[in-house]
């Protein structure tokens, strides 16, 4: 008797709240398979890039590690690192500050996951009548708040070195802020035009803009229209990542860097960081300059051409456009490893000198003959 | 007076200070190698250690794994005179002698070395009388994880069923003062 009343209450209250539920559901499952793919995809880097630097340089890399006879190539140097990582000591020196020591990993971790959550990887999906966007927030702001978040993570290397009370580590917070800082700037009046040419500081307001084609067959992607942002947002991205070219502040042969007191986990962190920032640039790469999850040609009605045109399923189009930002990312994410794996590191004073003397300058000549350009037409 | 030295750099011309060329260059030259050694694995010329072997050039294959010498009745050479394992350096060699019915009177029950402490130092092979213990095998000792476990199967320790043994194609080692004596003593119960 009283169970069902309890089971008509529910049914309900599921009637009510349906949407809701329904949208709870959805999110869930978009945060799944977003992060899934971008944890997978870091930690894969994270032995990628072994295996392509040893094909760069002649090596075979990472072989050995394996489950049952299995080597797969290398790939299970990811469990074999992640197992070491845990089982070395968590060293925490005297001097340091316990609590900022112990925060910085995190600090530097946090921020560049959430910023995922602005990222649109897919178009929208119709199953059964209910539509789902590929978006988890959807905001109109979102290039703007990604920017916000992503230099949230400079405080980690910040943090890491001010507060474990060691030299090295000092000096290489104290690069990080030059160096980060200032190409934080860069980067963002680089990334202007774009929202100016797409007219929308949202990146699927900007992703949609770039389905269009000039004259009709060149897609209307930010790389042909604003090639010299690309390559200022690409140098500043490389930057932010802390990479060679741009290792001053790692500098392993010279200070090690800010990360130098961490260990176990706690370097697992940063260490762990740099790939999804890796991830996350060749993401935000693919979506400025080269339409992320559009498939050149493809609409809601297939795939159309002047006066051709060929239907396609919708589910088949959902997959093709997932599969689009995704190979872009990765393709993106190996030229990161190839830049690094290829050029020397910048002299100290050079970074800064690139970042004030040449390439602020000229993106904010290119922002003003953008501007020019989109006001005149 | 400060010393100072005065370093000449290159003026670069207006293509080089942009960079972009040169990094497209550099690139050039990494991705050549990267897809060569992509498509066309074979060309890394890396050996993976101990799975593969380069072969030995010259008298290096005087260096490489033990083996005792066998006489014409199969029988060691050795007279377990406990030479080698008072010269081996890091003791590694254990030696149990015991009693034969031959004219030699003596052999080795027990001959072991544990070949992870061995540095190939070729002293054993100098000390030994009988020319029993020698290292020219040709096999090269790899990398294992445990040293109790037999040689056979990928440990590092070796007993008389992997040291006592001919190499193919051997003529039958005709030195040795006890190697006479055992093959008289074969001579006499044949007679
Ligand atoms: S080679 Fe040297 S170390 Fe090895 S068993 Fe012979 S004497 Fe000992
Ligand atoms: S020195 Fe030669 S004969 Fe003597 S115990 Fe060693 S291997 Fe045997």
């Amino acid at each position: 008797m009283s169970l069902d009343i309890i089971k008509s209450d529910l049914i309900q209250y599921f009637i009510i709240y349906k949407p809701q539920i329904f949208y709870l559901i959805e999110t869930f499952v978009k945060i799944g398979i977003l992060y899934g793919a971008v944890m997978t995809l870091a930690g894969v880097l994270t032995v990628g890039e072994r295996k392509l630097s040893a094909l760069m340089q002649d090596r075979v890399g990472p072989n050995r590690a394996y489950i049952l006879g299995f080597t797969l190539w290398g790939l299970f140097h990811v469990v074999a690192d992640g197992i070491k990582m845990i089982m070395k000591e968590d060293f925490m020196p005297k001097n340091a500050n316990k609590i900022l020591f112990t925060l910085a990993p995190i600090i530097s971790l946090v921020p560049i996951l959430f910023v995922f959550a602005f990222i649109p990887f897919g178009n929208y999906i119709n199953i059964f009548g209910y539509t789902a966007r590929f978006e988890i927030i959807d905001s109109n702001l979102s290039v703007f708040l990604i920017f916000a978040f992503s230099s949230l993570a400079v405080y980690g290397a910040f943090l890491a070195g001010f507060t474990s009370g060691n030299n090295w580590g000092l000096l290489g917070s104290i690069r990080a802020q030059a160096q980060m800082i200032s190409y934080e700037v860069v980067m963002v009046l680089s990334i202007l035009p774009v929202i100016m040419i797409y007219s929308s500081p949202s990146l699927s307001g900007i992703i949609s803009a770039q389905g269009e084609n000039i004259s009709g067959f060149v897609p209307k992607w930010g790389i042909i229209l604003q090639p010299l942002s690309f390559l200022i947002f690409f140098t500043a991205a490389l930057v932010e990542s802390k990479r060679a070219p741009f290792d001053v502040v790692e500098g392993e042969s010279e200070i090690i860097g800010y990360f130098v007191e961490h260990s176990s986990m706690r370097f697992a962190g940063f260490m762990f960081g740099e790939y999804i920032e890796i991830v996350l640039f060749s993401m935000l790469i693919s979506i400025f300059f080269f339409g992320g999850w559009q498939v050149p040609y493809l609409s809601d009605s297939g795939f159309t051409l002047g006066n051709i045109s060929i239907p396609v399923n919708h589910y088949i189009k959902v997959i093709l456009e997932l599969l689009s930002i995704s190979v872009k990312t990765v393709v993106f994410s190996c030229i990161f490893i190839f830049i690094r794996w290829t050029l020397p590191r910048f002299r100290y004073d050079h970074i800064t000198k690139l970042c004030w003397k040449y390439l602020m300058p000229i993106s904010v000549l290119n922002l003003v003959v953008t501007a020019f350009f989109v006001r005149a037409f | 007076m400060i010393r100072t030295k005065k370093l000449d750099e290159k003026k670069l011309n207006f293509w080089e200070s942009i960079y972009i060329v040169e990094i497209v260059k550099g690139l050039v030259v990494t991705m050549r190698h990267f897809f060569i050694n992509l498509f066309f694995p074979s060309r890394i010329i890396t050996v993976s250690y101990p799975e593969e072997n380069l072969p030995l050039i010259g008298n290096a294959k005087l260096k490489s794994l033990h083996r005792i010498k066998l006489r014409k009745d199969g029988s060691p050479k050795c007279v377990a005179c406990m030479m080698c394992a008072t010269i081996c350096p890091s003791k590694c060699i254990y030696i149990e002698a015991d009693e034969t019915e031959n004219y030699v009177e003596k052999y080795p029950k027990v001959f072991n070395i544990d070949m992870s402490k061995c540095v190939m130092c070729g002293l054993c092979v100098e000390a030994c009388p009988e020319d029993a213990i020698s290292m020219d095998t040709g096999e090269i000792v790899g990398g294992s994880y445990d040293r109790f476990r037999n040689y056979k199967n990928g440990g590092l320790f070796l007993t008389k069923n992997e040291l006592f043994r001919h190499l193919p194609h051997e003529t039958i080692s005709k030195s040795g003062a006890a190697n006479r004596l055992a093959n008289k003593y074969l001579e006499d119960k044949n007679d």
